[in-house]
């Protein structure tokens, strides 16, 4: 459904009557409107201290969890975490007491925010083509998932080539452009995926395309290493040479992007599912003298879990799905327990932009199944993420220093009856639930007042106004035929008389 | 964590199939019977795989094995109100595909018949707490008759716990569905819409006259009309006396699927939808329709609905005064993940639903649906003694399940494919060296 109704601009007017009335927990500054057209919203300000006082604190740390505890924060950064701080004149009070705070949430694997397709399945191998060209600010999912305490998504392609294309890991600034978005200074990353997809399996192509096994998705990948090795070679002869007359080798995108991996600068995450497949790729990486960064669902990691942690491979996996294709008959949503009991670096993925709304649910399943202790589940999808990712310098943890990226729950984070209260980033609040809610007033009294407007028109047809139609349809008459339905509408738009029941919360 | 060892451990005790006695007693647990409040320090009383007393103050026979279950907490096993359980392994493999016919009328399909007694899913289904089923096709307009089923058992006919439930029918979507892999084009849309109305009006039309013809043929004012399968299995939804689960999610889709139902006079009616059907809570209160709310857990289908519209569905179909149960979405992938039933009664309940509402509506609101509950959905006199064992709510992720039993019979969990690749896994040697990383998980990890 695309956004940008026609009311939408009208409903700001009301949205500034509503919002002063809802101020929570003692916050006096304002979040994002949370409008669903991302370039609505303007960047919340960042107050220069806030304090976050009284809370259950998760720091994902080496403070673990607090009682009571305070979070400080300067200038977008976390300055202190602990108990009874003192904070700065002016600085905005939050009180939390009875609330929980964690750090902003981490999905490992994502594919939202990306405009078009997520798959350049041409080629088996397509190393050149970048997410961060393709960064979809306005995707509503971005709202959304901030609305579950998501602030960091690591985005990737899908699973069509051996070698994919390099990840954007973003921060869910909601209303930024791409580029803001886009963490520049995360660890490079590159997907990769072995087994059925990358083998086409599953559906029908009208051409097939090599490789159709597996052991030929691993020839697949150690040609183009050896061909980025070559490559190399050529650039060094060409560099070394005396030659006047020397022709330079032509630029090869897709070989650079491979070196960077030989060179140890672009970190593999590699779509994964089969115990052989998974051991496969560590092999190659060894005899190229590298290591595999993280293996993506990795759904049979338990079987190698000793592997992965003498390899050095990261493990970001889902917690419980199996049985949707053959390669993962034999998933267990015990997975996540076993590698982590065996010093894997575990991180739960969403690889699902409705997934990613409740990541602190899935870290639920690891205490579900396997007895994780709590606060170690948590890091599934804070800290364990953010260093699969390259990027716990900045996040995945609250501790001085780190960004200030934290979500205020209303309970305990891993209960399902927890919601996300707030969700900030940098210090600033992109999600508050008691605006959303107060905002979702605004614009029902403006639906009310459209409908009533549209009525009016409908009973004098003949000075029927522009535009009418479409920011309310009029009420279904009593349709016995359905063929009478209106053709010309395209929009999924709920009728009057169902909006006048109102929608909200 | 050394508390629910505990109870492992005195679970482990029970007898597992074929040893139960003819009476069995369940003492000192805090019974949750859904319908009525909580009990602490009760007892249930088991005969003959039926619930013969439920209480404080229960008389256990003398010849009874009793259980000592203090601590822990009982419950109705899930009832899941919609699925291809059973019929299908791995719904990416062709050949485990046996939920969708193709053609637009298959009404004669019965589902049962394919109900995959050893599926791989059924005991992993089990551990998850879901106990029982209502397993329906999904293909064409005219999809086929459901059954209920229990997931334990020797073969389907077994299994069967009510054939014929409700035969399925899907509504034609009005409009294109915009993003996802591949949608329809508009046109595509409106040519299908056009012959799925075209296969609805014609076969019910059919069925009609086929009734008619058929009492006349009874009465012997005319000759018995050919026998037509397809026919004779919709006789009984135009009567009453099977209900149609009528498919449709979108409203302006929902609202001419109300329409057309009335029209043509379906007094036994279930509304098998998403969450748009919270937009029309006044109209199916005051028309009785019932409701299976297909999926909690789903994104918004328009940008600017609130995040959480789904997440409020059931909670605005409550107060709206409609009689509804949840499901998860009953497609190929969620046959795989039933076990995640209650987590979207969990999520309807963080966002208003009443805890005790949201608990009915994966128990005894789904029975009742599917007019089973006078068998299953709530710990009674007279009922099937199919419970679980919990501890704690089970709503929550965190809260294990340590046992289920179906008609009496504790279901063997060592049979959930998963539990036994855990156990072997788990039990693999470790490098030299390494330790566990906490004392006793791999015990505790049994839960």
């Amino acid at each position: 459904m695309t956004s940008a109704k026609p009311f939408s601009m009208r409903f700001i007017f009301l949205l500034a009557l509503a919002v002063p009335a809802s101020a929570v927990c003692g916050s006096a500054v304002a979040s994002t409107t949370g409008d669903p057209s991302a370039w609505r919203n303007d960047r919340p300000e960042q107050p220069s201290a806030v304090i976050v006082r009284n809370a259950t604190i998760w720091t994902s740390g080496p403070r673990g969890k607090l009682e009571g505890g305070d979070l400080l924060v300067r200038g977008g950064k976390i300055r202190a975490v602990g108990e009874g701080l003192t904070a700065p004149a002016g600085a905005l009070e939050i009180d939390a007491a009875g609330k929980h705070v964690t750090p902003g949430l981490i999905d490992a694997h994502s594919h939202a925010a990306i405009t078009g397709g997520v798959n350049e399945g041409s080629n088996i191998t397509t190393a050149e083509v970048r997410i961060q060209d393709v960064i979809d600010s306005t995707d509503v999912d971005i709202y959304r998932q901030l609305a579950g305490g998501l602030t960091a998504a690591n985005l990737m392609h899908g699973s069509a080539n051996s070698i994919g294309g390099q990840t954007a890991t973003i921060k869910l600034r909601w209303g930024a452009p791409p580029a803001e978005l886009f963490m520049a200074n995360a660890f490079a990353g590159i997907k990769f995926a072995l087994g059925e997809n990358p083998k086409q399996s599953n559906w029908n192509v009208d051409e097939r395309r090599y490789p159709q096994t597996r052991p030929g998705v691993e020839q697949s990948i150690r040609e183009r290493f050896t061909a980025a090795l070559d490559y190399r070679r050529k650039w060094n002869e060409h560099n070394a040479s005396r030659d006047r007359n020397r022709v330079p080798p032509r630029r090869d995108l897709q070989l650079e992007a491979i070196l960077e991996i030989l060179d140890g600068k672009r970190g593999i995450q590699s779509h994964s599912y089969r115990a052989d497949e998974i051991i496969m790729l560590m092999r190659i990486a060894e005899d190229f003298d590298f290591t595999v960064k993280c293996f993506q669902h990795v759904l049979e990691g338990y079987k190698v879990a000793d592997e992965l942690a003498s390899h050095g491979a990261g493990a970001s996996t889902f917690s419980d799905w199996w049985a949707y294709k053959y390669e993962v008959i034999d998933a267990i949503p015990y997975n996540g327990a076993i590698m982590w009991d065996r010093d894997v670096l575990v991180s739960f993925n969403s690889d699902s932009s409705e997934l990613a709304r409740r990541m602190n649910l899935e870290a639920a399943k690891a205490v579900r199944y396997g007895n994780v202790p709590e606060e170690e589940a948590l890091k599934f999808v804070t800290l364990n993420p953010a260093i699969q990712l390259g990027v716990d310098d900045r996040i995945g943890s609250l501790e001085p220093g780190k960004d200030a990226d934290f979500v205020i729950w209303s309970g305990d984070p891993l209960s399902t009856y927890s919601v996300a209260e707030q969700t900030w980033i940098d210090g600033r609040k992109y999600f508050d639930r008691a605006d959303d809610l107060a905002r979702r007033d605004a614009v029902t009294a403006e639906r009310e007042a459209l409908i009533s407007k549209a009525r009016s028109f409908k009973e004098k047809p003949e000075e029927e106004g522009e535009g009418s139609d479409e920011t309310a349809p009029a009420e279904p008459e009593s349709e016995t035929e359905p063929e009478t339905e209106p053709e010309t509408e395209t929009d999924a738009e709920p009728t009057a008389g169902a909006l006048r029941q109102g929608v909200n919360r | 964590m050394s508390r629910s060892l505990t109870l492992l451990c005195c679970l482990a005790l029970l007898p597992v199939s074929g040893a139960f006695a003819a009476t069995t007693a369940y003492v000192g647990a805090t019974v949750h019977p859904v319908s009525s409040p909580a009990i602490e320090s009760a007892t249930i009383l088991v005969e003959d795989g039926k619930i013969v007393a439920v209480g404080t103050e229960v008389e256990i026979p003398a010849d009874a094995v009793s259980f000592d279950m203090t601590g822990v907490h009982l419950y109705p096993g899930f009832v899941h109100p919609l699925s291809v359980l059973g019929l299908t392994e791995i719904s990416s493999v062709r050949g485990t595909r046996d939920f969708s016919e193709i053609g637009e009328v298959n009404s004669d399909i019965r589902a049962e018949v394919a109900f995959h007694a050893d599926s791989e899913l059924l005991p992993v289904a089990m551990s998850g707490g879901i106990l029982t089923a209502h397993v329906a096709p999904t293909g064409g307009v005219f999809r086929g008759t459901s059954a209920a089923v229990k997931l334990e058992g020797w073969n389907w006919e077994d299994m069967t716990m009510a054939s014929g439930v409700g035969a399925h029918v899907a509504y034609p979507r009005l409009r294109a569905r915009t993003g996802g892999f591949n949608p329809p084009t508009e046109e595509e849309v409106k040519e299908r819409k056009e012959k799925a109305l075209e296969a609805l009006n014609e076969t019910l039309d059919d069925t009609k006259a086929y009734a008619t013809a058929m009492a006349a043929a009874l009465e012997g004012k005319a000759p018995k009309p050919e026998y037509d399968a397809k026919l004779a299995a919709l006789v009984p939804v135009l009567d009453g006396r099977m209900p149609l689960f009528l498919y449709a999610d979108e409203l302006s889709q929902i609202e001419s699927a109300l329409d057309w139902a009335k029209e043509r006079e379906i007094s036994n009616l279930v509304l098998v939808t998403g969450p748009d059907a919270a937009y029309l809570g006044e109209r199916l209160a005051a028309d009785g329709v019932r409701v299976l709310l297909n999926g909690v857990l789903a994104r918004p289908d328009r940008d600017w609905e609130p995040y959480d519209a789904a997440y409020t569905a059931a909670k605005r179909l409550h107060e709206a005064g409609v009689e509804f149960c949840i499901g998860d979405g009953g497609d190929g992938f969620d046959a795989a993940h039933v076990r995640n039933l209650p987590f979207h009664a969990a999520m309807a309940a963080a966002h208003g639903l009443p805890h005790d509402v949201a608990l009915r509506s994966v128990t005894l609101s789904a029975a009742e649906l599917l007019g089973i509950g006078d068998r299953v959905g709530s710990l009674e006199p007279g009922k099937d003694a199919t419970f679980i064992a919990t501890n704690g709510d089970p709503l929550e992720i965190k809260t294990q399940i340590l046992g289920a039993w179906i008609e009496g019979e504790k279901i063997d969990f060592s049979l959930d494919r998963q539990k036994r690749l855990h156990e072997k896994y788990d039990n693999r040697p470790r490098p030299d060296g390494d330790q566990p990383a906490v004392e006793g998980l791999r015990e505790q990890g049994k839960g």
